[in-house]
């Protein structure tokens, strides 16, 4: 093998991964913007619509509820997931009993699958037949109508989505734990600290950096919000749970707007690409 | 060794793109290819079919798979359309996808076929072919198989409930479902058995298995859309909104989704349900013990008069424009679903083929006899409807379901308000 050769194989090595990306992410992306200004029902030929796609986005008021509802999930489950993921991570920091046992089952949802998952929730929340409303009833509560009350069903998909994935940010909430000195805690346990006061001053300024992380990953996985409502609502009750993502995929291939579906789905990843780049500046500000 | 690693880089896609596309321009106008639907019953008849028309015809051959498995055979036909990649003939095309294919150009207008016309006006009512007929004049499929919809329900508690027989109008049904209800919710307000079931999310195909067979039953079989425009706006449909609206107003329907669990009907959790033919090889072979259920036309209007029609979820045939020798595919098609073909479909998939006189006809009295629960479907395969010849029905069911969904089952609007608000959004459609 001469050096002429040896300069080559590193753009070999790099090829494979260099198609892939051409073929599955730059090509079908640039794909998607020209379909955004073109009607496109896949069967009949492409019809250039300039910028109707566009301007229909601005008026779609289903699009404004999708992003309305979308909010409204990550409203409930950023702040439940970090609240339940951090007490959880700090009770399993403990010298517990059965600490391994408790962290392999609380993560153990994670890895189950999300239509699994969906459709054993979907019968606890039954609104004749499920256990949850049977167990409120039992202890003098009213029933709920967790998936057939508008109010309701966006809400109790938050939940279940908090369930599903808070044993990953425990993980990720004890790696942050871990991290902070004990030295600090033996200082403040000199001062007579109480465990909130130490909760609050030591171990939540030095695990910022994975609050913000959680946050981050929580928002893009909240922002993508597709499989609980598709298969428990299919976006209903009276459009409460349809997300933006359910949205796309519903102009796309229910109706085959491509060219629609395409429009929203760009302005929905500039948006959350907005919305990850803000939370990144206020990142850099705390460090 | 990179050399090598080079030239396979290069040779390897290049030698498959060459395939692939010699593969395309010498197509054999004498050997065809066939999708059946990949339903076992219709895969071993499709099999059947094609074994015995290439054993008579030697040189003219059919070969044959069943459509690809996937979401759903809707989605592989699309997907083989976008990629030229279509059979030359399908057989389970729904009727309703048909007008936007053949608006594509995707489909051979089989009217301009030798023997099409004819053998057509032989097998099916005038009313049938007018109703695949497309607006522009031509005939774009042929009508096959139908699976109609009707009341099926539970007979013990029929007769529990003191009737004489099924409900057969609203406010029979109405009475059946409040005694019923009576009778099965516990001293919390749980109510542990409803009289009926009809899946409550808005997908758009759901609507053929409450709101749009209720509404060809009260209208005698009226179209949602003609002349590129809602047709629907009328009694009959708020009449269907106002009935399906009472039953979950008092939880005589399920507002919550029960498909998940066991089989309902069966389990006896409700009464009745709206459902096609295929239900009945399902009961016989899960049913309990003594269980014993039957099949009535839908509800209808108290002062319904004249025949009582139904949705009959019909699947046709078509041939693509891909198909290098249209006759041949036609004529195989015309074998397929002849008279004695059409009995041995009925014998091993329990469908109904959609050709006239079937009930009298004499060459499937034995069948009939056999399978009595099958003639109540026979009896109305006479007074069915498809759907109109008009593109974009998913979004004009999808419309209504929206509606529906406001109105019927959550009570926001109501039934004049909704149909109204409907009709106007499927009309803006049309206009786009």
């Amino acid at each position: 093998m001469n050096f002429k050769n040896k300069k080559i194989v590193p753009y070999l090595l790099v090829l494979p991964y260099i198609i892939y990306f051409l073929m599955f992410v730059a090509y079908p992306v640039i794909f998607s913007v020209i379909l955004t200004f073109n009607k496109w029902n896949i069967i009949s030929p492409m019809q250039y619509a300039g910028l109707t796609n566009y301007i229909h986005l601005i008026h779609d008021e289903f699009f404004l509820k999708s992003l309305g509802n979308t909010l409204i999930f990550l409203a409930i489950h950023i702040p439940l997931q970090i609240i339940i993921a951090l007490f959880l991570a700090e009770m399993l920091n403990q010298k517990i009993k059965f600490r391994g046992f408790f962290r392999a089952a609380f993560f153990l949802p994670v890895i189950v699958s999300g239509v699994v998952v969906t459709i054993l929730w979907q019968q606890l929340y039954g609104f004749d037949t499920g256990l949850l409303n049977r167990v409120l009833t039992a202890v003098g509560i009213g029933r709920i109508g967790w998936l057939i009350d508008p109010s309701w069903a966006m809400p109790s998909i938050a939940i279940m989505a908090t369930w599903k994935n808070v044993g990953l940010y425990i993980i990720l909430f004890m790696v942050g734990l871990q991290t902070v000195p004990q030295n600090y805690y033996e200082a403040a346990d000199l001062e007579g600290a109480t465990h909130w006061q130490k909760f609050r001053s030591i171990t939540l300024p030095m695990i910022n950096p994975t609050i913000f992380m959680v946050v981050v990953l929580s928002t893009i996985g909240g922002f993508s919000l597709f499989i609980e409502p598709y298969i428990m609502t299919g976006g209903g009750p009276l459009n409460s749970t349809l997300s933006a993502v359910l949205y796309i995929y519903k102009q796309g291939f229910f109706y085959y707007h491509m060219g629609y579906s395409a429009t929203l789905g760009l302005f929905f990843a500039l948006l959350i690409l907005g919305v990850v780049m803000i939370q990144k500046k206020f990142i850099e500000k705390e460090k | 060794m990179i050399k090598k690693l080079l030239k396979i880089f290069i040779i390897i896609p290049f030698v498959l793109a060459q395939l692939s596309c010699s593969s395309k321009s010498e197509r054999n106008p004498d050997h065809l290819i066939y999708w059946s639907s990949n339903n076992t019953q219709e895969i071993d008849f499709a099999r059947v079919m094609v074994a015995e028309w290439n054993k008579e015809n030697p040189q003219r051959q059919i070969s044959f798979q069943p459509v690809p498995e996937g979401q759903s055979s809707e989605e592989i036909i699309l997907a083989a359309v976008v990629g030229k990649t279509t059979p030359d003939i399908y057989s389970n095309m729904w009727q309703g996808d048909v007008e936007d294919y053949a608006r594509a150009g995707v489909l051979v207008a089989l009217d301009t076929l030798k023997g099409f016309k004819s053998f057509i006006y032989s097998r099916c009512d005038s009313s049938v072919v007018k109703e695949v007929t497309s607006p522009d004049g031509h005939i774009y499929q042929v009508p096959w198989k139908i699976n109609p919809i009707m009341l099926m329900y539970n007979k013990r508690i029929i007769e529990q409930l003191g009737l004489s027989g099924p409900p057969e109008t609203y406010s029979q049904f109405d009475s059946a479902s409040e005694k019923f209800k009576d009778e099965n919710i516990d001293s919390h307000g749980y109510v542990e058995k409803w009289f009926g079931y009809s899946e409550v999310l808005v997908t758009w195909w759901q609507r053929f298995f409450d709101f749009y067979p209720l509404y060809l039953a009260a209208s005698g079989g009226a179209p949602l859309v003609k002349d590129n425009k809602a047709a629907f706006d009328n009694k009959y449909a708020v009449e269907v909104f106002s009935f399906l609206r009472n039953l979950y107003a008092h939880n005589y329907f399920a507002k919550e989704r029960l498909s998940v669990r066991q089989d309902v009907f069966l389990a006896g959790v409700i009464a009745t349900r709206f459902t096609g033919p295929w239900e009945i090889s399902h009961a016989d072979k899960f049913k309990p013990k003594g269980f014993k259920y039957g099949f009535t036309h839908m509800p209808v209007p108290d002062n319904h008069q004249g025949p009582v029609y139904t949705y009959c979820d019909p699947k046709n045939i078509v041939i693509f424009k891909t198909c290098p020798n249209a006759q041949l595919a036609w004529d195989f098609i015309r074998f397929m679903i002849d008279k004695k073909n059409d009995l041995m479909f009925l014998k091993m998939t329990n469908q109904i083929p959609r050709r006239k006189n079937l009930e009298t006809d004499s060459v499937f009295a034995g069948y009939f006899k056999d399978n009595p629960k099958m003639v109540e479907f026979a009896k109305q395969a006479k007074y069915v409807k498809g759907t109109d010849p008009y593109p974009n029905l998913t979004e004009v069911f999808d419309i209504i379901s929206q509606e529906y969904e406001a109105c019927v089952i959550y009570g926001k609007k109501t039934p004049q308000e909704a149909i109204d608000d409907a009709a106007k959004q499927v009309n803006l459609l049309y206009l786009k």
